[in-house]
């Protein structure tokens, strides 16, 4: 037996890929200094003594939290993620970009790379920085730092050149899109406050107010089953099983019956994408002509309810929002929408997300976010069983959760990093800014941490995530809203930028006056091709010859890495020490300590270390403001002291355990429920909008933007738009007349683990064709692909005016008709770059445009695309038309991998 | 005493952690004399098979964990030539990688395609009940740990009676007495919804009466007009749809090799 029982080593190490929070743990055991196996955490009998381990009692039935991590794929499968032929093992340059030379931008994401050292990588950074501020001012260089890499504390895989850029003079910072609450943010948020994002908040002690209350489950394109698993655990599915068992009937209302419909649904009522305005409408227009919504709730708790009313009985328009009307808009049934009101009526119904996807990430989705909060309303939201509740994220952003594993002490971990800081002049202390400096507390009990957590000034530009294509290309853009994820833009008095939704009304113009334009790129998150708006698009701008240089550091070359200049190894989770937190996994909180569970793969270092070589060619006091003069072992040190968690255990003894479980807090159940107050009594608990009341006219949007078509101030059906055409009854569907959806993988998170060859196995995750090649599958009803003469396991190219992306077909019952569905996240693989890919990068086709004219969001799912087989003729003219694409190096297990990429010579040192 | 296995299909999300652990065990790590490592690709030593029943929107999907039966009287074991193949004290099956000679004869011989042939190694390999695991010190193999849903249980038949009692197995005409038991396999179904095509409305409450060769099943539509009869045997089915006001709708002979959506239908006001 090559392998040693007990293991040389056995680790604790998280398997979130959310960012900065880590997320639940698994137990890693190493020999010989290499991974061995990746199992669930389990919490001893002693735990499960002495940490009041929670459970949730409802119709004579109780829930329990289990006794370990119900661990994720994601985890299960990370050694083949620590080891796969996708890593960075160096730093890489590309080979035809030469800093004192030609630097050939049009050959990005086309030509190879070479291995260079570490000393000469960082020099040319270093070099490039300093020449950039000087030639056109710091704002030149773009940083895009983001969310959802691996959860790391110390050296944190987001933010790190954020520190480092500020230390330089500053930088223009790419802002998320509000990507996981597009819907929510920019239109819910205008009908019931519900700061910071415009989901229900407060979420706490739901769950067991709804298997108390509640009868009817309406998943509202929420899938249990695939959406939690990159950030929660399995529990969500357990939690379905159960309220099953304890009598709740489970609707699925979705174009796909998604993993959660296929062991959990009662009902499944498929609906074509993006079209659930027409059946919320239809909805209400039962409720109104039925006389069966909560009148005396409304009258006391919403405003503007008549203009609404008007609308859905066409008293506004002159076209009355039946079942009929609605029925040929949406797909579903005359009958069966009315069936569903009626249930609904009847009973007492929650709804659940899992944020929400493709439901809230569509054109428009201002408007089906707002109608479902209004829907809610007419039935007595906040009344016991009547809420919105996820399926996911349970701490976030609560301070009581929705499942009840909160701790009775939560520990206060620092964030070292400012990936996601607002600009200059926001601290608003409430929501984001808190998280990343050290408060009064942790600097009294780690002082050590201070000097790295001396603040420098914040950038004082910005972009959205989602213009940076327009904004590079024309040189300008401009939009509405769109700060910090729930700040203001507007400071008031304090300097504070409250969160309210007012903001979302204030121009931005880039570049601001005085500040420069772009001629450097900086990604820490290089998954803008694979998961934004118009990949193709961002391909095209980052091959711009403005763009000057561009740099990436990621532990595997991937998607936006291809278009990089440089390169610079990133070590994983697994190589490095750190100290682990979980807030999601659901059975208890706790912090953990990770340890290296093997020697970093090839020369990679942390994401903070990469940053720390760049500083340190910039001078000695670059690298001493950088570092603070700490390593990552003393970091992971005072960073356990500043938690506040020796007060509970000493950092010997936490040494020794490794894991600190947090016991619960008890008596969660007597907490209100979501928004009980503001039923019980709307005046003293108003909601966070202007007035208070639950809006279906938005007096905001009244105020300020009262004539837009695109979100007017009542929610609407749009047929089509300035923003958008992407109905089936556009002009456009005649060339294209498949409406495709798109949603998170169930075997990827994002762009993340898309090469764990055991989750490519699986078949709705990648489809090996006759070529050999494992081709991203595209979901298409037996009776479309029958229209196009397509079988099962075809070669398909999906396509429309943005490019063609290559698939594998995967016919199936699942999908209604007359669409078609791809995961977003597939690495980019392509024949044609900006045009072509085979990898099945879907989102390189996805609309330009932001949800609607003013609201900046993303709109990826639900465009129109076309379905073709791919013929052996046109395959083979590609093959003859672009042999170098077809020569790069495919892993059979792992698919693109470095080897592909790699100047020849290059490859024997794989 | 024998180890066996007992899944509840009904619990079982399709999560593919079982195959996934199976593979984090076993790919690439070398435990003979139990087994030799299994290759990155290609070979399952638990399988999970997906089956999809039925159209849309009448859909149900249910996963069924294959492995090795480690059967009571494992074909394999006569099979072969070199006895490479033996039961351990514990009922567990293995295949020593140092005795197996690669000549396939046990892959011949189970009914279960339990059994892989590494090209590269030129060895026949399957699942140990990750015997070298229970030899170590772990009460479980990797596939049921892994289990979110604890749908995978493992232990001694006899403490399993209670769970084994009224459980399938697969292919129990073999006789060989497998020992991985499965409750709650759905059979096939008929299902489909109700309504009046003139008020354009589901038919809530309608009479649906099933007839197979004799056997009689009775359901009323729900409140979104659909009837569901699960769990039919395959055969021929007689369907009588009726409801007061209403001419019934019939259907005959029905054959249940597949589930079958009946889709929307429609049900005639008497005149």
């Amino acid at each position: 037996m090559s392998k040693k029982f007990p293991p040389d080593k056995q680790n604790i190490i998280s398997f979130s890929l959310m960012g900065p929070e880590s997320g639940g743990p698994c137990l890693v055991d190493s020999n010989d200094g290499e991974i061995t196996r990746i199992r669930p955490y389990f919490y001893d009998e002693e735990v499960r003594e002495t940490c009041n381990p929670w459970e949730i009692n409802a119709r004579g039935k109780t829930f329990r939290a289990p006794n370990r991590v119900t661990i994720t794929p994601f985890g299960l499968g990370y050694k083949s993620r620590v080891y796969s032929p996708n890593r960075v093992k160096y730093p890489l340059k590309r080979v035809d970009w030469d800093p004192k030379g030609e630097r050939n931008p049009q050959n990005r994401g086309k030509s190879k790379y070479v291995r260079i050292s570490w000393d000469e990588a960082a020099q040319i950074v270093a070099d490039e920085l300093v020449r950039i501020k000087e030639t056109y001012g710091p704002e030149a260089v773009l940083c895009q730092a983001d969310m959802h890499g691996e959860g790391k504390n110390v050296s944190p895989s987001h933010g790190c050149p954020n520190r480092l850029l500020s230390l330089m003079g500053g930088y223009t910072l790419q802002m998320r899109n509000m990507d996981s609450w597009e819907g929510w943010f920019w239109g819910a948020k205008h009908v019931w406050g519900c700061e910071p994002v415009g989901e229900m908040a407060p979420q706490a002690n739901l769950f067991p107010d709804i298997a108390k209350h509640a009868d009817l489950l309406l998943f509202w394109g929420c899938d249990p089953e695939t959406t939690p698993l990159g950030v929660v655990s399995h529990l969500p599915s357990r939690l379905c099983y159960w309220l099953s068992e304890i009598g709740l009937k489970s609707v699925y209302v979705c174009p796909d019956l998604n993993y959660g419909a296929a062991v959990h649904a009662d009902k499944w009522i498929p609906i074509l994408p993006n079209t659930d305005v027409a059946l919320q409408l239809a909805i209400a227009y039962i409720w109104i002509t039925e006389d069966s919504y909560d009148k005396e709730y409304i009258a006391s708790h919403a405003y503007g309810f008549e203009k609404f009313k008007d609308y859905v009985l066409g008293v506004e328009d002159g076209v009355p929002k039946s079942p009929e009307w609605a029925s040929e808009k949406c797909g579903v049934a005359e009958w069966t929408i009315k069936a569903l009101a009626r249930d609904w009526a009847k009973k007492t119904a929650s709804i659940l997300h899992g944020n929400g996807g493709p439901y809230i990430r569509g054109p428009y989705s201002t408007e089906p976010a707002r109608l479902e909060i209004m829907l809610l309303g007419m039935r007595g939201l906040g009344k016991p069983g009547v809420h919105q509740a996820k399926m996911i994220e349970w701490n976030l952003w609560n301070k009581d959760y929705p499942v009840p594993f909160q701790g009775e002490f939560v520990p206060k971990m620092p964030h070292i990093c400012d990936a996601l800081r607002p600009v200059d002049g926001d601290v608003d202390p409430g929501i984001n800014m808190k998280r990343f400096v050290l408060s009064p507390d942790q600097e009294k009990r780690a002082p050590e941490l201070k000097e790295l957590f001396r603040q420098h000034p914040a950038p004082q530009q910005f972009i959205p995530r989602t213009l940076i294509h327009k904004a590079i290309l024309e040189g300008h853009a401009e939009w509405y809203g769109l700060q910090c994820f729930s700040s203001s833009q507007q400071p008031d008095k304090n300097n504070y930028r409250k969160p309210t939704s007012e903001y979302q009304f204030e121009k931005i113009v880039y570049p601001r006056e005085g500040l420069s334009k772009l001629h450097m790129m900086w990604t820490d998150a290089p998954c803008q091709v694979t998961c934004w708006n118009h990949g193709n698009l961002m391909m095209e701008a980052m091959q711009h010859p403005d763009i000057e240089c561009i740099v990436a550091q990621h532990p595997w070359l991937e998607n936006d890495c291809y278009f990089a200049d440089i390169i610079f190894p990133v070590a994983t989770k697994h190589e490095l020490n750190d100290l682990g937190n979980d807030m999601s996994s659901g059975a208890f909180t706790s912090i953990y300590l990770e340890e290296p569970c093997c020697e970093p793969v090839g020369e990679s270092v942390s994401d903070f270390d990469v940053c720390a070589r760049v500083a340190e060619k910039l001078g000695r006091e670059y690298y001493d403001a950088y570092t603070g003069n700490l390593t990552e072992e003393e970091r992971v040190r005072f960073f356990y002291a500043a938690t506040g968690c020796e007060d509970y255990m000493s950092w010997e003894e936490f040494r020794k355990k490794k894991i600190y479980v947090i016991p619960c807090k008890t008596n969660t159940e007597e907490l209100p429920a979501g928004l009980l107050g503001f039923y019980k009594d709307p005046e003293n608990n108003p909601l966070q909008t202007p007035t208070g009341l639950l809006e279906f006219t938005s007096t905001a949007i009244e105020k300020h933007m009262p004539d837009d078509p695109e979100r007017g101030p009542i929610p609407k059906w749009i047929e089509a738009g300035e923003s958008h055409d992407e109905r089936l009854s556009s002009k456009r569907a005649e060339k294209y007349p498949l409406l495709c959806m798109s949603n998170h993988g169930r075997w990827r998170m994002h762009a993340q683990c898309d090469d764990i060859v055991w989750n490519r196995e699986v078949e709705t995750m990648k489809i090996r064709a006759k070529d050999g090649y494992q081709y991203e599958p595209v979901w298409l009803h037996t009776s479309e692909a029958a229209k196009r003469g397509i079988s099962h396991g075809d070669i398909v190219k999906v396509f429309n005016e943005r490019g063609i992306v290559l698939c594998g077909a995967y016919v199936t019952e699942r999908l209604v008709p007359h669409t078609c569905y791809v995961d977003h996240g597939a690495r980019l693989d392509p024949i044609i770059t900006g045009k072509l890919d085979r990898g099945g990068c879907i989102n390189s086709i996805t609309p330009t445009s932001q949800t609607s004219k003013k609201a900046s969001g993303m709109a990826v799912s639900g465009f129109l695309v076309e379905i073709e087989r791919v013929t052996d003729e046109e395959m083979d003219g590609w093959k003859r038309d672009y042999p170098e694409a077809f020569a790069r190096k495919i892993d059979e297990a792992a698919g693109v991998c470095l080897a592909g990429w790699l100047m020849g010579e290059d490859e024997e040192v794989m | 005493m024998a180890k066996a296995f007992v899944i509840d299909v009904a619990r079982c999300s399709g999560c593919f952690n079982c195959q996934l652990a199976c593979k984090d065990e076993h790919a690439g790590n070398d435990w003979a004399p139990y087994a030799a490592a299994q290759p990155e690709i290609g070979q399952f030593w638990l399988k999970l098979q997906e089956n999809v029943q039925g159209t849309i929107p009448k859909v149900k999907i249910h996963y069924i964990a294959k492995l090795c039966n480690h059967c009571e009287k494992a074909s394999c074991i006569g099979a072969c030539p070199n006895d490479a193949i033996y039961r351990r004290k514990d009922g567990l099956i293995i295949i020593n990688p140092d005795k197996c000679t690669g000549c396939r004869a046990c892959i011949s011989a189970c009914p279960y395609n339990a059994i892989y042939f590494n090209e590269q190694k030129q060895l026949a390999q399957k699942c140990t009940g990750c015997a070298h695991l229970l030899d170590n010190g772990y009460s479980t193999p990797r596939c049921v740990e892994a289990c979110p849903t604890d749908a995978m249980v493992f232990g001694e038949e006899e403490d399993l009676a209670d769970l084994i009692e009224g459980a399938a197995v697969m292919s129990p005409e073999t006789g060989l007495h497998p020992r991985v038991y499965y409750r709650n396999i759905p059979l096939k179904f008929i299902a489909g919804t109700v309504y009046d095509p003139v008020e354009k409305e589901v038919v809530i409450g309608a009479s649906c009466r099933l007839n197979s060769g004799g056997k009689r099943w009775h359901t009323v539509t729900d409140e979104y007009g659909d009837f569901w009869f699960e769990d039919l045997p395959v055969g021929l089915y007689d369907l009588v749809i009726s409801h007061d006001g209403f001419e019934p709708a019939v259907f005959n002979s029905l054959k249940t090799g597949a589930a079958i959506n009946l889709g929307d239908i429609p049900l005639r006001k008497k005149e």
